[in-house]
């Protein structure tokens, strides 16, 4: 499904180029459930930001399904996070001034919605799945961190997308709170979700079937 | 795309947004639309002032009659007197009246009009009707109506009939004596009342040239029925209907050669063209749309400064809800139309007031000032459309800077 071959990308600061990703060659399969670890600095976000398609690299190409998403135009990039991709923060990133109801519709805002089922039925279902059904009315503010957290899944589960990416999703959590919301990430990846989660915590690691390590911008370890 | 019941349900959804965000900080919301409530307010009141004014001087010209022309004497002091006496001018009379009807081919008809300085007797005291004697033509002329019996007849006038047709708060005051068939002593005279004139209703407003008569003060009389001391044919006002409204300024030179002849050019007389007035009032009105674009002009400019102030701090406030909207798949299109629906709705809002507080201001102009106003549609629409131009103008670059927000830094991502 997903396919990097020489991923290369740098940021400038202050006229200078500074490398972040150098060569990043990957394959992921359909349904895979893939952890990512690493040192901080050693490229781990830039990479998931980069298969997100919230960033274009530098150089190299990737295929997602087949089609290259570095040239593809802000319109289709953003059709294919709205409609197969979904986020999952460390901050959770709610928006603070909607509902917990709101925040997990807010990408219908921007999806096609391909499913016949009212969209109000859709969110509640999902919301319904990760526990939170009583608590639909609520602002961020007025959930826990694990609340939020499972707001934030329900958002990127939504609208069914093929591949999660999650950027250290307990880290601002519990170790118990963490477990769960790494059950849930098993739950949507036994439905048959690619899920991407990058983590500096080898336990959480050890929840995917696949791992790699990078370690200034290069793959340095994988195990399956 | 194939977005149309979306895009609806998007619409709806950003408004929600851009609504939600700008109540939840009530006090910055309401000081970033102050200059669009001024702006807005000012420009309402100015349009709603000057439309009143053009209404009441066109309310003044239709009574007048776009197709008349005036003449009417002038009192002369016992000098001028003297030296018309000497070059034979002997004021405005029927004569001149007879001389402009068949003299000039774009006359249709003429009236006279003769106002008499005696009062009638039996009067209640807070009126203090105008007598006037006319010739049977004045009423068609000026538009008069009478609402019960007959205007004066062209057989009252050349028998001399003693009837009289009094306005509607002569015949108020004169109460069970105001009736058709009663009548009014005049003078020592009796003249039956053969009709009552149609409410007229128009405020006493007297401008110089012009004097609108208050014909529900008025009772008419045929002409030369009362005659006054040293008396001739005297006139006061000649009213002179042109065949038709674009050969008035023809009709006008024509007539100036006329009266100039028979008065031995002597200014005994005035003219006065309503048209005339009215080109006037359209320079007037000219001028006060330059002043009132001006005004316009600098609080569009000033309301827009602040507006694109408050939305440059608020799309930095929210960077991360952009870079989280960006992650769930907004477009940068989506972005900019979220921010601009923002400034869009806070310029209208303001709007919205400032027609309120205009209409307050208004009412209150025309009730403690007894100024005439008038707010038409265009009085409202215009500050409207005005406030609204000023959202999308000034929010352009503020929903811009959204837009170009790069979505990694925006989500919080160092680099």
């Amino acid at each position: 499904m997903i396919k990097l071959s020489g991923i290369v990308k740098e940021y400038h600061i202050a006229g200078d180029a500074i490398p972040v990703l150098r060569g990043i060659d990957l394959s992921v399969g359909r349904g895979d459930f893939l952890s990512i670890m690493g040192p901080s600095g050693s490229g781990k976000s830039s990479l998931l930001y980069i298969l997100g398609c919230l960033d274009r690299p530098v150089r190299g190409t990737y295929l997602l399904d087949g089609v290259d998403v570095c040239h593809a135009s802000d319109e289709e990039r953003s059709r294919l996070r709205a409609n197969q991709i979904g986020f999952v923060f460390q901050t959770f990133n709610l928006i603070p001034s909607l509902s917990l109801f709101e925040n997990v519709e807010l990408p219908f805002l921007y999806a096609d919605g391909d499913d016949d089922r009212p969209v109000k039925e859709r969110v509640m279902a999902v919301i319904e799945q990760v526990g939170l059904g009583d608590r639909i009315k609520h602002r961020p503010s007025e959930l826990s961190g694990g609340e939020m957290q499972r707001t934030a899944i329900a958002r990127a589960a939504v609208m069914n997308p093929k591949l999660i990416l999650a950027d250290e999703p307990t880290g601002n959590l519990d170790s118990e709170t963490g477990r769960r919301i790494l059950e849930l990430f098993h739950e949507f990846h036994a439905k048959g979700t690619t899920i991407i989660m990058v983590t500096h915590d080898r336990a959480v690691a050890s929840h995917a079937d696949t791992r790699i390590t990078l370690k200034d911008g290069k793959i340095v370890s994988f195990s399956a | 795309m194939e977005k149309s019941s979306h895009s609806l349900r998007n619409a709806s959804q950003t408004l929600k947004v851009a609504f939600r965000s700008l109540t939840q900080h009530k006090l910055r919301t309401g000081l970033s639309i102050l200059g669009i409530v001024c702006g807005v307010m000012a420009v309402m009141a100015m349009i709603a002032i000057g439309e009143g004014a053009r209404q009441k001087v066109l309310r003044q010209i239709e009574q007048l009659g776009i197709r008349n022309i005036y003449i009417r004497a002038i009192s002369l002091t016992d000098e001028q007197r003297r030296k018309a006496g000497e070059s034979l001018s002997s004021g405005l009379n029927l004569k001149d009246a007879d001389r402009i009807r068949f003299g000039c081919r774009h006359v249709r008809d003429a009236a006279c009009l003769k106002v008499l300085t005696t009062s009638p007797l039996g009067m209640a005291k807070e009126i203090s009707p105008q007598i006037a004697a006319v010739s049977s033509t004045y009423a068609e002329l000026l538009n008069i109506f009478v609402d019960r019996g007959r205007f004066i007849a062209d057989q009252d006038v050349a028998r001399g009939n003693l009837v009289c047709v009094p306005g509607s708060r002569v015949v108020e005051s004169l109460g069970a004596e105001g009736r058709l068939g009663k009548h009014i002593r005049i003078e020592n005279l009796m003249f039956k009342i053969v009709g009552i004139l149609e409410r007229f209703g128009q405020k006493r407003e007297d401008t110089s040239v012009m004097a609108v008569r208050n014909y529900d003060e008025m009772i008419f009389i045929p002409l030369g029925t009362i005659r006054e001391k040293r008396d001739t044919d005297e006139l006061t006002e000649i009213v002179v209907q042109v065949r038709k409204t674009r050969e008035v300024y023809k009709a006008e030179e024509s007539l100036k050669r006329i009266m100039a002849v028979s008065h031995h050019h002597m200014a005994d007389y005035q003219m006065v063209v309503p048209q005339e007035l009215l080109r006037q009032v359209q320079k007037t009105r000219r001028m006060f749309n330059i002043v009132l674009g001006a005004i316009a002009g600098i609080s569009l400019i000033v309301g827009g400064i602040g507006i694109m102030n408050i939305m440059l701090a608020t799309v930095s406030e929210r960077t991360k809800e952009i870079g989280i909207r960006r992650a769930v798949g907004a477009t940068r299109r989506d972005i900019m139309v979220q921010f601009l629906a923002e400034s869009l709705m806070l310029t209208f809002a303001g709007g919205v007031f400032g027609v309120m507080l205009g209409a307050l201001t208004v009412w209150l102009i025309s009730g403690l000032g007894r100024w005439d106003t008038a707010i038409t549609l265009p009085a409202i629409l215009l500050p409207l459309l005005m406030s609204a131009l000023v959202g999308i103008c000034f929010g352009l670059y503020p929903a811009w800077q959204a837009a170009r927000t790069d979505p990694v830094i925006a989500l919080g991502h160092a680099r």
